[in-house]
């Protein structure tokens, strides 16, 4: 066991996966040399040689492009897009070069590549680099979408990400980078679809992902404590695959469920599941299915403002007191 | 078990017996009602809360007591059995330790149905299923239907055996892997079910695998739990509708409770409270749901003993469930028969001409009947109140004509599809909808919304060469008509040189009506406008 | 056959392409243009679906690119893209089929015209997104470099592609890892519908742009298969060389308009007669002559190309439509759609 840091976990994923196989390339913008604007990728060219981990110039279709032309020939690459935000440059790869080459060509074409890319604000960086886009994946058909929200949650996930055939968007979140988790030793591979229940109760479900897992829990335990609400917390972490059935199976045992999005209000990735349950889990439901997200605006830079804006553990308290009855 | 004077209001401290509705030695069920106390505010009646002996009344009528006093005492001699099944079903059974996989319920059998009996299992335990592969055959007092299976797995236990009944959304059979550990042995063989199912979903804890289908990738429950809102305006909860109707729970008496209660919404916690005996049933005026109806004692000149050489034939599944049903009409309905002759002469004619057309184009013989049910939603048309509904009090006269024709399965019973919109049809119309039910009635694959909503029925007998019959009214209607052989009948007509009598194709149309419902004048008129409708209408303007 | 051998001695000796490509140049260009005039006809005809983009008249780039090609060899092409797709040896009736949506067709009716992709022959895919492709050949052409095979990755583009980003970015991309890739332009004169000279900042559109990232300028007649041959051998032998990419304009014109819809009244008058007398087969055919090959040789090459695609056209009209079971399948690479469990 060992305590490693978000953006640590990032490189000894990476490193774990590059050591793995040498099929495992990795490109990006300021990724070797320096380490990576987030120094979320420190020691990976002195340990692989710049063959193997190298720097791009700024041109996002290139890097993306290029992945995919090395991921459809044979290559295993990783490919990172600085900021989440960034995902708009070069959104051709995303959502129509990836995700549909395999089902046009009738099974022809693979693309095994993983985007890693650094979403989610509460690090004042301003509007344009600071939202949350995991659900601009989600939405696209042919993808898979993970979102960490611990050191050790980084590595296991990011490790199946590289392994799974299919293209990834692995988004890691910017605030998460300094946080610190327990991380075993050895190789850690996990399961892409799957959630994880991260805090039992009975009383209501939250389900969130990333930063918002830890808001989600600090809530649920002040909720226990001061209000005597046993909430059960779901870190849902890869929302394709989606894992329903943990979700299905917590809403039938509490009734209620709340979802807390740092993504804007309008088509945020809690809107689809919230649909999947009123549907199929109608008759679990106690009450109304509520939505704790980001107001529908781009976000400030002001640090008051943008922690304004985004889910805090005193609004998730507040909405689920005032709605639970 | 002392019978108290039960609370009668705020400020309320006695009551004084207006009435015992049982006497001393009387056999008394749970929820009946069994005597009525009067106050200066009000006359209430009060129902025992359980089953027993009325063995010692002990404030006489006129006399008063104080709220709390034992007025009477019910002795459960004789009833140790059913005291038992309620102690046991007031408990609630240790909770079902997931395995994977999914449960099988008791699907929706129809709006008033609220309970299936299993006649047969297509597949055992321990049987591969897939889905869409036929599961199980259940049956109501209405119709059989089969019941395929919604997943793909091993059927892993099954709960309710054939020839066992049990309520819509109970659990008869589960798929998957493992199975649960709990008491799933003791299948709730009866049809009302004290066990809670707070856990309708079990979810498999795999990820995605090749069952979901791409068009219906969410799994919308197939069984309605029922409204949202009660009559009354009291709302429920999604689940706590669920779970109201797989315990059958009174959700009215519930909502009264709740209402008293001062909130304004039943949701789990009300429901769960009243399964777990935190509030007990009786407060919730859900006494008559405890325990089981025991047998009425039967009359003595009825035991039949079957000599040696005589043949015991048990009812087949269809006479047996509509055994009761026939019997309680006829009791409590006073019936009343009415006929008329009608000469068939011009209908005849026009089903002639269009006959051989018809059965070239629809592959269908065009009979009669398709006549008379045209003829029969006119006259209802004019006459309303034979299309109309009598709940003991009230005569509903209902907008909609939906005309029910028994079919017979031959002769092994009788079910009766309904054509819905009759009146909206033309003869060419209702001869191809009739058609279709019959066939879809005797292949045994009609839905539960083909019996549903009708308005009146025909028992058509013509086939069967009978001169007339006098059916048994299909209650809540009102009436029902027979239709009996068409033939050549001797008739006088009038003619120039005086009556003569002459060969007339004429067949006997009757109506067997609620005497409380309507007279005698009112249905003679029905009966006679239909016989007007039948011998005078353009009948080939409904071909053209 | 004699009388060719005698001659053709005397052309291998003077020549660099030799007899045998250029019998191999002169029917791919055939192939292209019966396979495109059938896919025009059949489309009156209502049995070609949807849109298609033909390549009438740019067939010697097709045909001459894919001669000089290895086997191994990658190409990427854009969605005016059945002529690169036959060049590598695609099989007429999977390409003819595609564009019929049948069930023999390439990808099974899956992609349609704009996606010709036969992974087995190195056609790496079809593309409809303009200049996308781009930085992708330069991924497969990083894995080759990065792996050390010595295969080269080929990308087909149109003159409207040197104004987009990805054509930009894949350039300076391809020039600074030094990448074994060739972005070979056609430049057919018209962006869709619109002259290339007036969206374009300089005369001309590839060429011109080679300079901005260290290449050189390299311009040629794309209407004479034999000069578009040598050209890419050239910088096909220098990209496999470890000598970086290449960037070639061919100038070449197309007989019909953009796509289907296309009437193309937007050339001005005589534009087109000028080019026909340039067309590519018509220039190749009078060559061969010239150099001494029997009429009877190039008509059998000719008149067995016409009985191929007869007999690709009628098995790809007995040719079921797709089954509907395959809509949902190979979303993913476990062959399924779905996204949750």
């Amino acid at each position: 066991m060992a305590e490693l840091s978000y953006r640590e976990a990032v490189a000894r994923g990476i490193a774990q996966e590059m050591k793995r196989d040498e099929l495992v390339v990795f490109l990006g913008e300021d990724v070797a040399a320096a380490g990576g604007v987030f120094k979320a990728t420190e020691g990976l060219l002195d340990q692989f040689g710049p063959t193997r981990v190298r720097d791009t110039p700024i041109s996002e279709q290139a890097i993306l492009g290029a992945a995919m032309g090395a991921a459809m020939t044979g290559l295993r690459p990783i490919a990172e897009i600085m900021f989440s935000d960034f995902i708009a440059v070069c959104f051709d790869y995303i959502a129509n070069e990836f995700p549909k080459s395999r089902y046009m060509t009738n099974g022809q074409v693979k693309c095994p590549l993983v985007v890693r890319t650094g979403n989610g604000g509460a690090a004042r960086f301003g509007a344009q680099h600071s939202q949350s886009v995991e659900n601009w994946a989600m939405m696209i058909p042919g993808l898979k979408v993970v979102a960490p929200s611990t050191p050790s949650d980084v590595i296991g996930l990011l490790a199946a990400s590289v392994r799974d055939p299919d293209p990834v968007i692995f988004f890691e979140h910017k605030s998460l980078y300094a946080t610190k988790g327990e991380v075993p030793d050895g190789e850690i591979v996990d399961r892409l679809g799957t959630a994880r229940i991260i805090r039992p109760g009975k009383d209501a479900t939250i389900i969130a992902l990333a930063l918002m897992v830890h808001r989600a829990r600090e809530a649920a335990e002040r909720l226990a404590d001061e209000h005597g609400i046993d909430c059960e917390v779901i870190d849902v972490r890869s929302l394709v695959p989606l894992d329903m059935q943990t979700i299905l199976k917590s809403v039938a045992k509490t009734g209620r469920l709340y979802t807390v999005e740092e993504n804007p209000r309008l088509c945020g990735w809690g809107a689809e599941i919230t649909s999947i349950v009123a549907d199929e889990a109608f008759y679990d439901l106690d009450g109304p299915i509520v939505r704790i997200t980001t107001p529908h605006i781009p976000l400030p830079a002001a640090d008051n403002l943008e922690d304004l804006a985004l889910p805090s553990a005193d609004r998730i308290v507040a909405k689920i007191k005032t709605t639970l009855n | 078990m002392n019978v108290l004077m039960p609370q009668l209001g705020e400020t309320v401290a006695e009551g004084t017996i207006g009435n015992w509705l049982k006497q001393v030695g009387d056999y008394v069920q749970a929820g009946e009602a069994l005597v009525e106390i009067e106050t200066d505010k009000a006359t209430m009646e009060v129902e025992a809360t359980q089953s027993g002996i009325l063995s010692t009344i002990h404030v006489a009528e006129g006399e008063s007591a104080s709220v709390g006093a034992v007025i009477a005492v019910i002795s459960k001699q004789g009833q140790a059995a059913t005291a038992e099944r309620n102690e046991s079903a007031n408990n609630i059974p240790e909770r079902r330790v997931s395995g994977g996989g999914e449960d099988i319920l008791m699907p929706q059998l129809g709006e008033t149905v609220a309970e299936g009996t299993i006649s047969k299992w297509f597949k055992s335990a321990g049987d591969k299923v897939t889905t869409g592969e036929p599961l199980f055959e259940v049956e109501t007092d209405k119709a059989t239907m089969e019941v395929e299976a919604t997943s793909s797995g091993k059927l892993s236990e099954i709960f309710v055996k054939e020839g066992q009944t049990t309520a819509v959304g109970t659990r008869v059979a589960r798929i998957g892997n493992g199975g649960s550990v709990s008491n799933a042995h003791q299948s709730p063989a009866v049809a009302v079910t004290r066990q809670v199912n707070l856990n309708l979903y079990q979810p498999a804890s795999e990820p995605a695998s090749g069952h979901l289908d791409p068009f219906n990738e969410v799994k919308t429950p197939v069984i309605h739990f029922g409204r949202a809102e009660l009559s009354d305006g009291m709302k429920i909860t999604p689940v706590a509708r669920r779970l109201l109707q797989q315990n059958g729970l009174d959700a009215l008496a519930l909502g009264n409770f709740v209402r008293a209660q001062g909130a304004n919404r039943i949701s789990k916690k009300e429901v769960l409270a009243v399964l777990s005996g935190e509030i007990p049933l009786a407060k919730t005026g859900m006494a008559h749901l405890q325990a089981h109806p025991v047998q009425q004692e039967r009359p003595a000149f009825l035991n039949v003993v079957p000599g040696p050489a005589d043949t015991v034939m048990e009812l087949n599944r269809y006479r047996k469930l509509t055994a009761e049903r026939l019997a309680v009409c006829w009791q409590t309905i006073p019936h009343v028969y009415q006929a008329v002759e009608i000469n068939f002469r011009s209908v005849e004619e026009v089903r002639d001409r269009y006959k051989t057309s018809f059965k070239d184009r629809h592959d269908i013989s065009l009979t009669y009947l398709p006549f008379i049910i045209r003829a029969t939603s006119i006259a209802l048309q004019e006459f309303p109140q034979v299309n109309a509904k009598f709940d003991g009090e009230k005569l509903i006269v209902c907008k909609d004509i939906n005309i029910g024709i028994a079919v017979d399965l031959d002769h092994k019973g009788l079910v009766v599809p309904v054509l819905h919109h009759a009146d909206e049809m033309s003869v060419s119309g209702i001869a191809r909808a009739l058609h279709r039910l019959a066939q879809k009635a005797r292949d045994e694959k009609l839905p539960p919304a083909d019996f549903e909503g009708g308005t009146y029925t025909i028992s058509n007998n013509g086939s069967f060469g009978t001169l007339f019959t006098t059916p048994i009214i299909n209650a809540p209607q009102v009436a029902i008509l027979s239709t009996d052989a068409i033939r050549k009948r001797p008739t006088v007509i009038r003619t120039d040189e005086g009556d003569k009598v002459v060969p007339e194709l004429v067949g006997t149309i009757g109506q067997c009506f609620d005497h409380r419902a309507f007279d005698g004048a009112y249905s003679a008129r029905f009966l006679n406008h239909l016989k007007e409708v039948v011998e005078t209408r353009d009948w080939s303007g409904e071909f053209n | 056959m004699l009388q060719e051998n005698e001659r053709s001695e005397g052309l291998l000796t003077n020549d660099d392409i030799g007899l045998k490509t250029r019998l191999k140049l002169y029917r791919l260009q055939v192939e292209i243009r019966q396979a495109e005039q059938r896919a025009y006809d059949l489309f009156l005809q209502n049995l070609v679906k949807g849109t298609s983009h033909l390549s009438l008249g740019q067939e010697a780039i097709a045909a001459g690119v894919a001669t000089a090609m290895e086997p191994g060899d990658l190409s990427f092409c854009t969605y005016r893209g059945h002529a690169h797709t036959l060049a590598r040896g695609v099989p007429v009736e999977q390409v003819l089929g595609e564009l019929m949506q049948r069930d023999n067709g390439l990808m099974r009716g899956k992609g349609g015209s704009m996606h010709l992709t036969s992974v087995d022959h190195g056609v790496m895919g079809s593309y409809a997104i303009i200049g996308a492709h781009l930085p992708i050949a330069c991924g497969a052409a990083w894995r080759a470099q990065y792996t050390g095979s010595k295969d080269v990755s080929v990308c087909f583009f149109g003159d409207g592609t040197t104004n987009i980003g990805a054509f930009h970015e894949a350039l300076n991309f391809a020039v600074i890892w030094k990448l074994p890739v060739l972005f070979m332009c056609e430049n057919n004169l018209y962006m869709e519908y619109t002259p290339i000279e007036v969206v374009t900042a300089v005369e001309h559109p590839a060429a011109d742009r080679a300079a901005a990232y260290g290449l050189e300028s390299i311009i040629v007649d794309g209407n004479d298969a034999d000069e578009v041959y040598r050209t890419v051998l050239k910088a096909l032998d220098k990209a496999r060389a470890g000598g970086g990419p290449s960037l070639i304009e061919a100038k070449t014109y197309r007989h019909s308009g953009h796509s289907r819809a296309d009437p193309a009244k937007y050339r001005p008058e005589g534009e087109l007669d000028k080019w026909l007398e340039r067309d590519p087969i018509k220039i190749y055919r009078t060559r061969l002559l010239e150099f001494g090959v029997n009429e009877d040789t190039i008509k059998s090459i000719e008149d067995e190309t016409a009985s191929k695609i007869e007999t690709a056209t009628e098995l790809c009209k007995a040719s079921p439509p797709p089954p509907e079971d395959i809509l949902t399948t190979d979303v993913y690479a476990d062959g399924g759609w779905a996204w949750r469990n």
